[in-house]
């Protein structure tokens, strides 16, 4: 690849990459995000690339792996360019039929379109899909476009011009005004201004300057910094790279976490191939300015996300947070001034130095501006990733674009936040989305987790849960955090146990004021927020466990049993072939079969087996017996 | 060897090695050294004359010669002078009825260690013959230096038991009576049940200290990858973890040493991060993710369902080492929840059916290389 010295040779390239491709001729791409991957697409291009072998077209049709496209749960996901085709579910049987059906005779595969849940129309477009109808895909669209893995497909769509464009067209004080202007807040969780954090680094009198990219994304239920990492590492390091030179850094880390293998491959491949192409190294595009990156991989510490714990991780010591009486900003990594921010915040900045900033502060609500990405997940029917604009509702991206809750259950609580978020109910979920309105809900937006939740979560449990998981993930450095963290984890046990005393709430919540008050970092003064919202919007379920040793949801595993009605059971006994320590017998006498709740472990998957018609598996609350009326 | 003392000895019924030959051509002073000898453990043999002494010398290559001055036919000077051809190492000792200083002097130039004068009391003779075995051992060593062949080789045990063979073929013709052969058998026995677990020890030792070398290389490659660098430390780790699926101890201590970071430090980090195992991992990783959202769809049943099949709680390795079960927070593949992870497959809500045959063709993978 011959290096570009300047902003025409970028262009020419450019020029030249897309005078190369027929915008005519038809692609076959393949999502091949890891959602899409666990969900065998690798398969399927595989067969694809048979089947067109095959026929002798492999000249004539392109395929691409693509991306992640958001819509996971329906992966693998094929689309057929330039029509925009969209099939779901993609299985390497039905490659044959695409290839000649589609491919050759240019005919619709029903069966393997989008089928709305409620209608029960088939949709064929995928951007006519209600999923992605009512997404702003600014950051994700491109995703779908380009191979993560070619630097060619980026710089195709108009990668790199934003680079360009601020190295030869404005000062680095210009670059950074307009990141100020954009209104664009940090998309971690916290949603510090950008700008302000930039220039505060910037100002700072100690040399060298770092700039960090933080892909630790440790917050379980969200993968956003995933997805965009993985489908298009190429918008995240020019806006790196771009942050580096408003902020006079030549140097910039990528932190991102281990368990995120094909993160770390795609974001390897494209630092090698954008150095070669001189958007990396000494003299970017013949500017003056040198910029290099390098990868660190964490190796699972949520907490290794707090920032100065994370410059620790990089500096090789423990991933521990330190106190911040002055800002990493100032003294961040090796004591020099460092200006970290999320993977979405970085991919944005391109977007605000080509767009402008008045167009991306036209985005959104008055105090957060531009789109924001949300996992949606959870008993919801669309699961994926969106990405709305700062503004719209809980309401709107659960019904409208989630699709609602499945099987007509009643949907409780939309969880945000992570375990430094909270829940919020179901009567406020036509609270907008936004930094401020959440955080007086009692939640936050944290980095973009949107666990929805239905009859069937337990409240006290998901407290239970997030602390559990924050006691495990605090470093142990401070009290507060150590031993307050410990201490709920302790009474929230008791109390899905069914042994909670009258008193525990109470003790919960001084507990939790103590540790917003005196935990070192984020991590402990935010741990609080799953258990104080939970008591804030659903302390009855709180009581009912406690005064009634009763679980309403039927969660806790000590406050319910299964047992088989034989009224209704069938006698089929599948129940009984799936269950993981026999604890099903039959009774020959009656032609039913029995739980033996000695033996049960309450995996519940004879509840998951038996037949809907049927139905013959309860649970309720232990020692009831059921016998037949 | 033993076996081959044994050989030896029923070839030459005369002994083997004697410690002491006597040459004198008076009768009662070759018997009388010999009994005082004897007597003393020294195993002695004598000769009349020259000649026959000094075949007797070349027979049984004896650490010490008495040889007598004065003697009809070949003189005790010409002997000694043979001696030392046969032999060198072998140590002269001069018996005179004349001592004259001049006669001493001569019979120690050629190469006598000590002269006796007659007549002697059994307790000079006895002192004589200690100081010369001394000086035979020193001499041995110093002229024949310490073999430098290759070390003896354990013998493998197949061998040894045809030898065994051999020898007892050895006494058949020989006609030993079956007891001894018995004996012999059960020798043979044990020393080749010896035999094999030396053997098996050293190769055990062996094969030790090459899987350690081979790790310690490889973590010396990894370490050169990453410049030397003490900031590296974390990512060294990450690679030594997923090239042996597990952080040894001499390995850690290896990369303390080359980074020139205390041992401590090591440990600190490798006990901070979820991502290392100070212990053996299974051949196969299980991990179920407890992410919201899988843990919200069901997570804990699934767990339940795998501990169940498994009959190992997360964060054990079962007694096979073909499973290592582990918690994971998030895998980010929460539009599959729940989901659980074996390698680098995905199973997203999988049924226990779906699970029992998933794991017992990890089983039978096992197996297959040990039958081929």
């Amino acid at each position: 690849m011959p290096k570009l010295n300047s902003a025409a040779d970028l262009e020419r390239l450019r020029r030249e990459i897309n005078a190369a491709r027929d915008p005519r001729r038809r692609c076959i791409t393949v999502c091949s995000g890891t959602g899409c991957l666990a969900s065998r697409s690798q398969e399927v291009v595989t067969a694809l690339q048979k089947e067109l072998a095959g026929r002798g077209l492999q000249d004539k049709i392109d395929l691409r792996r693509t991306g992640c496209y958001g819509f996971c749960e329906q992966g693998p996901i094929v689309v057929i360019e330039p029509d925009g085709s969209c099939y779901l579910r993609a299985r390497p049987k039905d490659v044959p039929e695409i290839v000649s059906k589609t491919l050759l005779d240019g005919q619709v595969i029903t069966r393997l379109l989008y089928e709305d849940p409620q209608t029960h129309q088939r949709i064929g477009r995928f951007e006519d899909i209600p999923f992605y109808k009512h997404q702003k895909r600014l950051l994700l669209a491109a995703n779908a476009m380009l191979d993560p893995k070619r630097i060619d497909d980026y710089i195709a769509i108009g990668g790199y011009s934003a680079l360009a464009k601020g190295l030869f067209k404005m000062k680095p004080e210009r670059v950074l005004d307009q990141v100020k202007l954009s209104g664009l807040r940090g998309r971690g969780g916290g949603g510090f201004p950008t700008g302000k954090k930039w220039e505060t680094t910037r100002n700072a009198l100690d040399e060298p300057k770092y700039v960090i990219v933080n892909a630790d994304e440790g917050d379980p239920g969200a993968y956003m910094d995933r997805s965009l990492l993985e489908g298009n590492p190429h918008s995240v390091l020019e806006g790196l790279i771009l942050g580096g030179y408003a902020i006079g850094a030549s140097e910039g880390f990528i932190y991102v976490r281990q368990e995120y293998p094909l993160a770390v491959e795609n974001t390897r491949l494209a630092l090698a191939q954008a150095e070669e192409y001189g958007l990396l190294g000494r003299n970017i595009l013949g500017s003056d300015f040198d910029f290099t990156v390098r990868i660190h991989r964490g190796a699972g510490a949520f907490v290794s996300g707090e920032s100065s714990a994370l410059m620790s991780s990089i500096e090789g010591r423990v991933g521990e947070p330190r106190p911040k009486y002055i800002h990493t900003a100032v003294k961040g990594l090796w004591d020099k001034p460092s200006c970290l921010n999320n993977v979405e915040t970085w991919a944005n900045v391109p977007l605000i130095i080509n767009h402008g900033a008045e167009w991306f502060a036209g985005l959104g609500t008055k105090n957060s501006k531009g789109t924001k990405i949300f996992s949606l997940v959870g008993k919801v029917n669309n699961t994926g990733l969106v990405e709305v604009p700062m503004g719209m509702t809980l309401r709107q991206i659960v019904y409208d674009i989630g699709g609602g809750v499945p099987g007509g259950k009643r949907l409780k609580a939309v969880q945000t936040g992570g375990p430094s978020g909270g829940v919020i109910p179901e009567s406020m979920l036509d609270l907008p989305v936004d930094f401020d309105e959440l955080y007086q809900a009692g939640s936050m937006m944290g980095s973009g987790g949107l666990i929805v939740m239905d009859e069937d979560t337990c409240m006290v449990d998901m407290a239970r849960y997030y602390v559990d998981f924050l006691a495990h993930e605090s470093c142990g450095k401070c009290v507060p955090c150590r031993e307050g963290l410990r201490q709920m984890l302790h009474i929230l046990n008791r109390i899905t146990v069914g042994e909670g005393k009258e008193s525990d709430i109470e003790l919960l919540e001084e507990l939790s004021q103590f540790m917003q008050e005196a935990a070192l970092c984020a991590l402990g003064t935010t741990a609080p927020n799953p258990v104080l919202s939970t008591i804030r919007h659903f302390r009855a379920e709180y009581e009912d466990h406690i005064r009634d040793k009763r679980c309403p949801a039927g969660v806790c595993k000590s406050l319910i049993a299964y047992t088989i009605n034989p009224d209704v059971c069938i006698g089929c006994g599948t129940c009984a072939k799936n269950c993981p320590t026999d604890a099903i017998t039959k009774d020959e006498e009656r032609d039913v079969y029995l739980i033996d709740q000695d033996q049960c472990i309450k995996c519940g998957s004879c509840l998951a087996v038996c037949p809907p018609k049927v139905r013959a598996i309860v649970k309720g609350p232990p020692g009831v017996v059921l016998e037949r009326a | 060897m033993y076996l081959d003392e044994i050989t030896q000895s029923r070839q030459e019924p005369a002994g083997s090695r004697a410690d002491v030959v006597v040459i004198d051509d008076e009768d009662s002073m070759c018997e009388g050294c010999r009994q005082v000898l004897e007597a003393d453990g020294y195993h002695t043999l004598t000769a009349p004359d020259g000649p026959r002494g000094l075949e007797l010398v070349q027979q049984v290559h004896p650490r010490i010669v008495l040889v007598d001055l004065r003697m009809p036919g070949m003189s005790g000077m010409d002997v000694l002078a043979k001696v030392s051809d046969i032999d060198p190492a072998i140590v002269s000792i001069v018996i005179t009825g004349y001592a004259s200083i001049e006669s001493a002097v001569q019979s120690m130039k050629i190469g006598a260690l000590d002269f006796l004068a007659k007549p002697f009391r059994p307790e000079q003779l006895l002192d004589s013959v200690r100081r010369g075995m001394e000086a035979s051992r020193t001499r041995e060593q110093a002229v024949a230096p310490p073999q430098m062949e290759a070390p003896p080789r354990p013998m493998e045990a197949p061998d040894a038991a045809l030898r065994g063979l051999e020898v007892i073929g050895q006494y058949y013709s020989l006609g030993l009576g079956k007891r001894d052969l018995l004996d012999e058998l059960r020798h043979l026995e044990g020393e080749a049940q010896f035999l094999a677990e030396t053997l098996g020890r050293i190769k055990e030792k062996e094969q030790v200290l090459l899987e350690v070398v081979t790790d310690l290389c490889l973590v010396d490659e990894m370490i050169a990858r990453h410049e030397y660098r003490k900031s590296a430390l974390l990512q060294i780790l990450l690679d030594v973890q997923t090239r042996l699926n597990w952080l040894p101890r001499h390995a850690l201590k290896w990369i303390s040493r080359r980074l020139k970071v205390p041992l401590a430090s090591v440990y600190t980090i490798a006990n901070f991060y979820e991502a290392f195992s100070l212990v053996p991992r299974g051949a196969h990783l299980v991990e179920i993710c407890t992410g919201t959202a899988c843990h919200v769809r069901g997570a804990s049943g699934v767990e339940a369902t795998v501990t169940a099949i498994l009959g190992i709680e997360p964060g054990q390795t079962d007694a096979e080492r073909l499973f290592t079960l582990k918690t994971v927070h998030c895998m980010g593949c929460c539009a599959l929840a729940p989901v659980i992870k074996i390698d680098d497959r995905y199973f997203s809500n999988p049924t226990m059916k779906e699970l029992q045959k998933v794991f017992a063709s990890y089983g039978q993978a096992k197996e297959q290389p040990c039958q081929s």
